[in-house]
């Protein structure tokens, strides 16, 4: 029997299976592809009552705009800052948590550490801003409380361009840290006991076991992690700064995607927005596929 | 036989402890203390003096949150969106992570990379936007929930989940003369409870917790869901529902003591509901992610 025909009796055979795929690629079609299609408006003078077919097409105008515009130096320093500032700060915090939570042999304290840090990723951003705002403010909160007991002067965080960033990684720092253990935890339980047993036969210290066995286990873990991460820099956390800033923020604070938003929803300046979200997406996927093929050189691993 | 201990190997796992513990208190003060100002009288709040324990111990913050209107209506569009959403959400993931899992079927990786395509790359903001406007669903509850019908990581868990079943298990089904059909839903969700409350869990909060698009695509006050009512409430001291009130129910009453209030009682759902489901997905999440 040649390829093709083994093909159609494979597809004749289970063709139930395909028929259950129906309902899922209708939705990449309308949900996923149009709006990748719709793409194509960032080479356009896009108006909205004209549509995608008959609006003028205007090549790399818009790209040429945006480079040349006085915000792109400020959204493009603030992103990576903020960026840079998440990965290095936060990255190793999960890391660590699921090492630490590793070490723990009583299950139901293990257990109650995990429900209670996970707790935070649960909640909304909206309600995590409210949080911060409230336990940071300059008049009621307990932080400037404390601040004040000692002797110090309220600060007002959320107006502060010298603050803004620490606060920006701190709450996503609070909200994620603990969740993003998840995945290093379940690489650690993937480990072979035996690997432990004979160290410790040797007499290594619990210790050195954190960096004989441990580490190097979930070394491949922590490389891929690190490579999504990265593919996702130039995504400051849109939703969060959206939230979180004010005008008064704007030089610390105004990343891509928040002016993704203003220009194109508060200012409507649709094919000048979509520009620069292809720019981002353009960048991000350049990111995940180097990072990808170089993590497959280095580790033998790769994401997909 | 317990091997003594080294002073050095004992105070790393004091360290240990005291680290898991510190990160835990992190996580739970915020939380603690906005808790503790919304059961507070009026006057504690503005003293800046309440901790973990509620001063002048008062339930007028949290009644008046409860009988508002505004925000019952909201709460109640927040809980239709996340019921029928996750309904609908999990259903679709889980006849679509299916036949995905059968990789030696024809034409099957080309359809797993087209998903996983768009994890990498999509349209963004403005597109999106144009094309719920397209599809009319401005100002209609659809447009929170249609484009968010497969989530495609939670599509891959599943995937990786049904990969990780027995093949056996379909075999002898099969042997006996079953559909394919029949084995999926006789056979594969009655066995696959843990990573259905794990994925029903995040698409649960994520359609509980959204914000962003119901910005965007609701301008009708009557479709406002909870976290847009929070958004006013709470970040932008909009303090209309408090205008209402006569002056005597407002003597422990006071717009932070209500913001505070709000947080809490919008955020018991979850409270509630995620411990339960905690055991099924931390084992979901252990099954999904080992790569088959």
């Amino acid at each position: 029997m040649n390829r093709g025909n083994h093909w159609i009796s494979q597809i004749k055979r289970n063709y139930d299976l395909y028929l259950l795929l129906i309902p899922g690629l209708v939705f990449l079609a309308i949900f996923k592809y149009t709006p990748i299609y719709g793409l194509v408006i960032a080479f356009q003078d896009f108006n909205i009552f004209k549509g995608i077919g008959d609006s003028p097409w205007v090549g790399f105008k818009q790209f040429d705009r945006l480079f040349a515009s006085d915000e792109f130096g400020n959204i493009m320093t603030n992103t990576l800052l903020i960026s840079l500032y998440k990965i290095v700060i936060l990255f190793p915090i999960p890391i660590i948590i699921a090492i630490l939570l590793n070490e723990v042999g009583r299950m139901w304290f293990k257990r109650t550490i995990q429900t209670i840090i996970y707790l935070p990723h649960f909640l909304s951003w909206v309600i995590i801003a409210g949080l911060f705002v409230n336990i940071m403010s300059p008049q009621t909160g307990i932080v400037n409380g404390i601040i004040s007991y000692f002797g110090g002067e309220p600060i007002n965080f959320f107006m502060d361009n010298s603050y803004f960033r620490s606060i920006i990684v701190a709450t996503a720092g609070w909200k994620e840290a603990g969740w993003n253990a998840i995945i290093f935890i379940a690489a650690i339980a993937g480990l072979d006991p035996e690997l432990y047993e004979a160290s410790k036969l040797d007499g290594a210290s619990r210790i050195q076991q954190v960096f004989t066995i441990t580490l190097p286990g979930i070394a491949s873990t922590i490389v891929l992690m690190l490579i999504l991460r990265i593919g996702s820099v130039l995504e400051a956390g849109t939703e969060q700064i959206l939230l979180l800033y004010n005008p008064t923020v704007y030089e610390t604070g105004d990343v891509i995607g928040t002016y993704i938003y203003r220009m194109g929803l508060t200012s409507m300046e649709y094919s000048f927005s979509t520009a620069v979200g292809l720019f981002e997406s353009v960048i991000g996927f350049i990111l995940v596929i180097g990072g990808n093929a170089l993590a497959k050189r280095v580790t033998g691993k790769s994401i997909w | 036989m317990k091997i003594k201990q080294s002073l050095s190997e004992r105070v790393y796992i004091w360290l240990v402890y005291i680290i898991l513990i510190g990160s835990a208190i992190l996580c739970l003060f915020p939380f603690l203390n906005v808790l503790a100002k919304s059961l507070s009288s009026n006057w504690a709040i503005i003293s800046g003096k309440v901790g973990l324990m509620p001063i002048a111990f008062t339930m007028e913050n949290m009644i008046f949150v409860i009988r508002d209107q505004l925000f019952q209506k909201a709460f109640l569009v927040s809980i239709y969106v996340t019921v029928v959403g996750t309904l609908g959400s999990v259903l679709f993931t889980a006849v679509t992570a299916y036949p995905l899992s059968k990789k030696h079927l024809p034409g099957i990786k080309f359809i797993l990379l087209l998903y996983i395509f768009t994890m990498l790359f999509n349209g963004g903001l403005v597109p999106s936007y144009l094309l719920i406007k397209n599809l009319n669903l401005m100002d209609n509850l659809g447009s929170l929930i249609l484009p968010a019908l497969i989530n495609v990581f939670n599509m891959l868990l599943m995937k990786n989940y049904y990969e990780s079943l027995p093949e056996s298990l379909e075999e002898s089904a099969k042997l006996d003369g079953a559909s394919n059909l029949r084995i999926v839903f006789s056979i594969i969700i009655p066995i696959s409870a843990p990573v259905f409350a794990t994925i029903s869990l995040f698409y649960a909060v994520a359609y509980w917790s959204n914000w962003f698009s119901p910005m965007l695509y609701l301008n009708d006050p009557a479709l406002k869901p909870l976290q847009l009512y929070l958004r006013d409430i709470v970040l932008q001291a909009s303090d209309e529902n408090l205008l209402n009130q006569d002056i005597d129910s407002l003597l422990n009453l006071s717009p932070e003591g209500i913001r505070n209030a709000t947080i809490i009682v919008s955020t018991i759902p979850i409270l509630l509901v995620y411990p339960l489901l905690q055991k099924y997905f931390i084992k979901g999440i252990l099954i999904g992610s080992v790569k088959g």
